[in-house]
């Protein structure tokens, strides 16, 4: 065997350190990322399992994925926080963005490379809900959604019903109607879950409906100022005392339970987040309305609905920034040029995303396809109403506490003039 | 040469025996409850964790701003919390009394002999073992407006014309959180109260018998007595778990409708984790340690009174 001299191994060392930067330089995109940690809450976790073995195959990234159950997510995220641990990034829900942010928890986006063009091709009003209060990035999207009214045609058409509600007024007299006609037992399902997705986000629905404003721009509740809320709850009221709505949607805990009910058939219309309606009208295996006998309608009134967009975020106290955001752009962005993770969720799941040019893509268009038409989705994404008011600290109280008043108001138990004071003394109290 | 042994005392040698354990202890109960109480006499936000602080095994525990009473009286003065009281009265209340009555009504079929007696006694503990998050679940199922197993097979049988709401109004509601709690722990009920039968002697049976006792007679004089201590645990344990009950509200109700599910457990667990205001949260739950102490004392006074005469 030759013996290895001093000058053969320099020589051999020498090109294998040349080869490794150049195949660094024509190859960089396969460089071994630092560890990170990415944390969401349980949804699908199998897909975002997915979506991550496709990162660290393809961006050469080490991340490590832990799912925490939804319903103490953010207690946990914080608790975790509080041990010292670092998730560099982590998914955050709209109403709880604002207090990590402002707590040191999260990190602003606005000095990272690339934010501006990500924020062009955003919707404004998502973007505008995905700021702090002080006016920074403070996350990227990880959906939107808002709420839409959903009709059952079959039900409808049985009833002599030819054209699905346009107004309020009407939506009460098919109710009406089909009561009547022992169509249904109750046939209109509001989403007045009694979670925090539930009763007071359609309360804000039905309120930009009316073309009433729930929060003034100091983001101080003034419901008891405004006609159309009042409109709106009464009736609700009147729904409710018409036996129009199955009771028992009040004690639902989710909007997911409450979507459910409508899988029946045996409801006419049904007020909830749009994704629902992919299961509702997408899902034979599922769903008695499915393909397609639930169809969406321009929600009536002003058309306006709430709408909101949760995010992922990336850690402040991140010790691989660099790559954490890379993670945060593939995950909310578009890293590779195709819009990966956000298509993916858009078909697997009907969950939207503020980026309006997505919506070209031809396999979204033929997935969206059937079960909702797309064009109409897009033109209530039009009439989509963001709040301002979920970036104060007293807004998640004020949100759990909001729902009994609301609900009293519902079944009577206060006047309307009389819960819209309540609600307004509610949120005073809690400043 | 001599050699000096050292001795020790046996009362030290003992304390030294049982000092790991009681560290152990200390670092794993007494700790957290030092420290939670403490919390509910503080103003806590874990995200701003800065200011005095204890180091502990190299892990740093803030302290956080001692506000007094302050929790508490806010806590006190507030109406939530005196309506939450009412119904967590009414929920130990009724859950202590069903699961103590049927607890015993099944002891007693389980002492008796009769075919398939092992299997039952087995099949009975099915409810207690398991999460109460799937009992929950399982009882969702069963109960639902629209597919709850209960109503189908009431309307298939013709015994009803629509579908029943179990859950439509609050007291309702509050009354199936009750039995379906019930349901899950007077399994356990039940083996304490059985076990506390067996160790029944047969002579004082024998001897009621001969005196003529029938079997209610047995019951009142023979085998309620003689369970006296074993009742106090099922009434302790039982009031306990009733003040604690969480889970099946979170899974079945999450304390709607409108307010009329929310008990002192439910609020306080809210407080902390939902509104992150733990030095409140805190506070709640600890006024429930506070009636669990008392309710304990009362259970051991009244039930105790009467051996305690007897004896004197």
């Amino acid at each position: 065997m030759k013996p290895t001299t001093r000058r053969s191994f320099l020589r051999t060392t020498g090109l294998l350190g040349a080869s490794a930067v150049l195949a660094d330089g024509f190859f960089g995109e396969t460089r071994a990322d630092k560890p990170i940690n990415f944390a969401g809450w349980v949804f699908k976790p199998d897909t975002v399992k997915d979506y991550v073995d496709v990162y660290n195959q393809k961006f050469g990234g080490q991340v490590k994925y832990e799912a925490i159950p939804w319903a103490q997510y953010h207690p946990t995220m914080e608790t975790r926080a509080f041990g010292g641990e670092v998730f560099d990034v982590m998914y955050c829900a709209h109403n709880f963005r604002e207090r990590w942010y402002a707590n040191g928890l999260i990190r602003s986006l606005d000095d990272l490379p690339g934010i501006d063009e990500m924020k062009k091709k955003m919707n404004p009003q998502n973007l505008e809900s995905l700021k702090a209060k002080d006016g920074k990035l403070a996350g990227l999207p990880y959906f939107t959604s808002l709420f839409v009214l959903v009709y059952n045609e079959p039900m409808l058409q049985q009833a002599g019903i030819k054209a699905p509600a346009k107004s309020w007024d009407e939506l009460v007299e098919h109710s009406l109607k089909l009561k009547k006609d022992k169509v249904s037992d109750y046939p209109f399902l509001p989403n007045w879950n009694v979670s925090p997705s539930g009763t007071m986000p359609q309360f804000m629905t039905d309120a930009f409906s009316e073309g009433a404003n729930v929060f003034d721009a100091k983001n101080r509740v003034i419901v008891d100022q405004e006609p159309g809320v009042a409109r709106a709850m009464e009736r609700w009221q009147k729904v409710w005392k018409a036996e129009l709505v199955n009771p028992e949607v009040l004690t639902k805990t989710s909007s997911t339970d409450t979507h459910r009910l409508f899988w029946t058939g045996r409801y006419a219309y049904h007020t909830n987040h749009s994704y629902y309606l992919k299961t509702i009208a997408g899902e034979p295996e599922n769903s008695k309305l499915a393909p397609k006998k639930a169809k969406m309608t321009m929600y009536p009134g002003t058309g306006q609905t709430y709408m909101w967009t949760d995010s992922y975020t990336i850690n402040a106290k991140t010790k691989t920034l660099d790559d954490a955001w890379k993670l945060a752009r593939f995950l909310g962005g578009n890293l590779a040029g195709d819009w990966y993770v956000q298509r993916q969720w858009c078909l697997i799941s009907g969950l939207d995303n503020p980026y309006p040019e997505m919506y070209e893509h031809p396999e979204i268009i033929a997935s969206y396809d059937r079960w909702v038409d797309l064009k109409l989705l897009r033109k209530q994404y039009e009439k989509g109403r963001v709040i301002a008011a979920y970036k104060e600290p007293w807004y998640s109280e004020y949100d759990v506490k909001a729902v009994p008043i609301v609900h009293n108001m519902i079944r009577g138990g206060t006047t309307v003039p009389q819960g819209l004071k309540e609600l307004v003394k509610l949120q005073k109290s809690l400043e | 040469m001599t050699v000096r042994r050292f001795r020790l005392s046996e009362r030290c040698f003992a304390s030294l025996l049982i000092l790991p354990v009681f560290l152990a202890i200390s670092l794993v109960v007494l700790f957290p409850l030092a420290y939670s109480l403490w919390m509910s006499f503080a103003d806590v936000n874990l995200l701003r964790a800065t200011g005095p602080a204890l180091e502990l095994l190299g892990l740093r525990i803030p302290l956080f701003r001692y506000v007094g009473l302050q929790n508490y009286l806010r806590l006190l003065s507030d109406p939530l919390y005196w309506d939450s009281f009412g119904r967590t009265a009414y929920f130990v209340g009724a859950f202590v009394l069903e699961t103590t009555v049927v607890g015993l009504g099944m002891a007693l079929v389980l002492h008796e002999r009769f075919v398939g007696r092992p299997v039952m006694r087995s099949l009975l503990l099915i409810p207690w073992s398991l999460s109460r998050v799937v009992v929950g679940l399982l009882w969702v199922g069963l109960l639902d407006v629209e597919f709850g197993a209960l109503n189908g097979f009431l309307y298939k049988a013709g015994l009803i014309d629509r579908y029943i709401s179990f859950l439509k109004s609050g007291f309702s509601a509050l009354n199936v959180l009750v039995s379906v709690y019930m349901w899950n722990q007077a399994p356990f009920a039940t083996l304490l109260l059985l076990a506390g039968m067996q160790s029944i002697p047969i002579e004082l049976y024998m001897a009621a018998e001969a005196d003529g006792a029938g079997y209610w007679q047995r019951l009142r004089y023979v085998t309620l007595p003689a369970l006296r201590g074993i009742l106090f645990l099922v009434l302790v344990v039982s009031t306990v778990n009733g003040f604690l009950m969480l889970d099946l509200i979170y899974v079945l109700t999450m304390g709607g409708p409108g307010n009329e599910t929310t008990t002192i457990s439910w609020l306080g667990f809210q407080t902390a984790f939902q509104f992150f205001k733990f030095g409140p949260g805190t506070a709640i739950l600890y006024t429930l340690t506070v009636f669990c102490l008392l309710l304990t004392v009362l259970y051991q006074k009244v039930m105790f009174r009467k051996l305690e005469a007897e004896e004197a």
